[in-house]
């Protein structure tokens, strides 16, 4: 039985690149690595400019509160410590790295001592917080933070393999090519919650991964492959646990509240790989693709090389770029600065030309055609939600639920007007939040 | 590599940066009111080949001047000119459609101005009207000029085009008294009868009806359940000494119902959202019609029925909406 949700929409996939094997970004002469990669407190710098800093070394930290360490991706010496705006605008601290090419590892990235069995679930907390890991499918929040809210709650763990944006393969790259990893990353996980449940969900387009994920997992009774129907939103932790244990998170509460917790499979990998290795979360694999790239890649790239840098090494462009997103066309994105740095939240750099943007630009008025209200995997009323923000009636959109949008995008693509419904909802959610402080 | 393909020579000096999703369907607006027209091209074809030039020039009229009356509207409020998306097209050959081929040639052209200025533009334009503007001119046509709009020439009586017809009697009317209409039911099903351009043929509008379902471009909710409401309704309760099942046809192929079920009630913008809405909106719309039929002073009822349902869409919408994810269906009152 494959596992799905109610709504959401098929989309054009764009897989082309799910052939392809990971390959290294040659080495960058620079890196710019922002100390906001994180959902919460931006590191501080703890080294100064001048500094020789090795691979894995810590040069951001955070001391107290949400948030993770920044590691060096590359040995050299701190160029500069700049203030440089993000793809919001908002001036983020960046620590730029020369390059000297050695990669010499820093001392402490050394393997956790003891085994598996004999490690408490605060040192494994400890081990994941001091690996810089964060949500690698792009929501980027601190894995520790979410490790120790699921303490006690969680008795499922569930490794998220959907990737049901458009164009992204770097998951199911990650998974033929390491899916060991992963598996060993979730087990890291469910020792340290005490969870016997484990299941690895995969959607039905990747059926390679999920016949190898099958067999690596057959003599583990804990943990099952779960194969789940292709549709946009299946990605969402709710749609997956809806999809797989017919459970819904009530409005407000986290998957910890009714017994899951939820990693992305390339979280999952940093976490085996920071246990067993030692190793911090230093580089991850972004899918380089759209239509003016040349020859589309899976590029495993250090954090902090440039967008540039990754698109001309997939041969340049064909066309001339209009738009770049990074992460997936749906809830990815836009940025305006083609040198931007990887970071841990970059699954995917996507560089569009005139000719694609152009189906962004049909407008007309909505027709109240219903085709957003069908397709929401949320039951929401987007149309009607569209029109009390435009009225800015936000009390009006919050009785017909406003808040408990995901900001998936469905209404938008599905929208034959070309309204921005998202938008109008985001800018509902962010009124009626400012009135509650 | 190459200098000149890479990004940094390639990109523009300002890229887009615009909200998410970056990714849309293919259809429009304008392309599904380009579905409905190709939807209704077999049934327009059909009046015009059974009532002749003069049917096609009523068509024509009402089409060109919807189109001209949305512009020059447009123009007149400083909106926006939006006739490329055929919306009022589709408005004006619906009203074409819902005409009898006998009437005076002013008739269209006023029609069609109360649709779109009165009805649609002056609601706000596409997507804020309250009642279908097709349909609003229909009636108000009727109540201006009930002789000329209720004078129906027979089938293959080509009404030339300065000339007056010779009314016969339509089908409805007979089964309003009763009676079984002279017509019989293959004659209905193919559209070989007296009435108005569009509505005679059962089987045009059926195959114009699948089309738009499989487009995807309505769904079955509405039709289904106005079209059983009525089938239902009419088996029950049949009028006269005719049987039961016979009467149940004719009424399904007599008058406006199958394009009123197909193409006026399910017009996105008069029409609820949601799927719940969309059934008890369609069976609605079955009640009245068979309500108006029996007990109104007029031979057809579902013009008022489908304007009548139209007003209410906005209940029906809050009452069926669906239960949100992880909310409970009756929340306490804050």
């Amino acid at each position: 039985m494959k596992y799905t949700f109610r709504g959401g929409t098929h989309l054009n996939e764009h897989k082309d690149t799910a052939p392809l094997a990971t390959v290294r970004l040659p080495d960058p002469a620079v890196v710019s690595l922002p100390l906001s990669q994180h959902i919460g407190a931006p590191a501080v710098p703890v080294v100064s400019v001048g500094d020789y800093v090795k691979v894995g070394q810590v040069i951001g930290s955070v001391e107290a509160g949400l948030g993770c360490p920044v590691h060096a991706s590359v040995s050299g010496t701190v160029k500069e410590i700049t203030t440089v705006h993000n793809a919001n605008r908002q001036p983020i601290q960046h620590i730029v790295i020369e390059n000297d090419g050695k990669h010499e590892w820093h001392e402490n990235v050394k393997p956790f001592g003891k085994p598996l069995s004999e490690t408490s679930f605060e040192e494994i907390v400890e081990i994941v917080r001091n690996a810089g890991i964060s949500g690698l499918g792009g929501a980027t929040f601190p894995t520790y933070a979410k490790l120790q809210s699921a303490k006690g709650k969680a008795v499922t763990a569930i490794v998220n393999c959907a990737e049901c944006e458009p164009y992204i393969t770097a998951n199911h790259r990650l998974l033929l090519e390491r899916g060991e990893t992963v598996i060993s990353g979730l087990e890291v996980v469910m020792h340290a919650l005490g969870i016997t449940d484990g299941i690895i969900a995969i959607e039905d387009n990747k059926p390679d991964a999920i016949k190898l994920m099958r067999k690596a997992v057959k003599d583990k009774p804990n943990i099952r492959v779960c194969e789940m129907k292709t549709k946009y939103p299946q990605g969402d932790e709710r749609q997956i646990i809806y999809a797989i244990l017919g459970r819904e998170v009530p409005a407000g509460k986290l998957p910890a509240d009714v017994g899951c917790l939820i990693v992305n499979a390339e979280t999952a990998s940093a976490i085996s790989r920071a246990f067993y290795r030692g190793l911090p979360l230093v580089s991850r694999i972004v899918t380089v693709t759209g239509d003016c790239v040349k020859s589309p890649a899976n590029v495993r790239a250090p954090l902090g090389a440039s967008y540039s840098e990754l698109i001309d090494f997939c041969g340049g462009c064909v066309k001339p770029p209009k738009k770049i997103v990074c992460g997936g066309p749906m809830m990815g994105q836009a940025q305006w600065d083609i040198h931007a740095p990887v970071a841990k939240g970059t699954s995917a750099i996507l560089v569009f030309s005139e000719e694609y943007e152009k189906i962004n630009s049909y407008h007309s008025d909505c027709i109240h055609c219903g085709n957003c209200v069908a397709h929401c995997p949320m039951h929401l009323m987007p149309n009607y939600l569209t029109q009390y923000a435009q009225a800015r009636e936000y009390e009006e959109a919050e009785k017909l639920n406003v808040m408990s949008c995901v900001e998936c995008g469905t209404c938008s693509y599905n929208c034959p007007a070309g309204v921005q419904i998202v938008q109008y909802i985001r800018v509902a959610k962010g009124a009626l939040r400012m009135k509650k402080k | 590599m190459d200098v000149k393909q890479s990004i940094a020579a390639n990109a523009p000096e300002l890229l887009t940066v615009s909200p998410s999703p970056h990714a849309r369907r293919k259809v429009t607006t304008a392309s599904v009111m380009k579905d409905v027209l190709i939807a209704l091209l077999p049934a327009t074809v059909w009046g015009i080949y059974i009532f002749g030039v003069r049917a096609a020039l009523v068509v024509l009229l009402c089409v060109a001047s919807s189109v001209l009356f949305e512009l020059l509207t447009q123009l007149v409020l400083r909106r926006p000119v939006t006739v490329s998306d055929c919306s009022a097209a589709v408005t004006g050959l619906l009203l074409g459609l819902n005409l009898s081929p006998a009437v005076p040639l002013y008739v269209p052209v006023v029609g069609a101005a109360f649709a779109i200025i009165v009805v649609k533009q002056l609601f706000g334009g596409i997507g804020k009207n309250v009642m279908n503007p097709a349909l609003a001119a229909r009636v108000f046509l009727m109540m201006a000029w009930t002789g000329g709009m209720t004078v129906f020439p027979a089938a293959y009586d080509r009404v030339p085009l300065g000339a007056d017809a010779v009314a016969s009697a339509t089908p409805l009317i007979a089964l309003k008294g009763g009676e079984l209409p002279e017509a019989s039911l293959a004659e209905m099903f193919f559209g070989q009868i007296g009435g108005c351009i569009g509505e005679i043929s059962a089987l045009m509008i059926l195959i114009g009806g699948i089309y738009l379902l499989v487009r995807r471009v309505i769904t079955w909710h509405i039709p289904v359940t106005f079209l059983a409401t009525v089938a239902v309704l009419t088996f029950l309760f049949p009028q006269g000494d005719i049987p039961r099942l016979t009467f149940m046809l004719y009424s399904l192929c007599g008058g406006g119902v199958l394009l009123g079920a197909f193409f006026m009630a399910t017009d996105y913008v008069t029409s609820p959202v949601t799927s719940g809405g969309r059934l008890v909106f369609g069976i609605g719309c079955g009640v009245l019609v068979v309500f108006l039929r029996y007990f109104s002073g007029y031979n057809e009822g579902v013009s008022f029925a489908i304007l009548i349902m139209n007003a209410l869409v906005w209940y029906f919408d809050m009452w069926f909406r669906p239960r949100v994810y992880g909310k409970k269906r009756r929340e306490k009152k804050a």
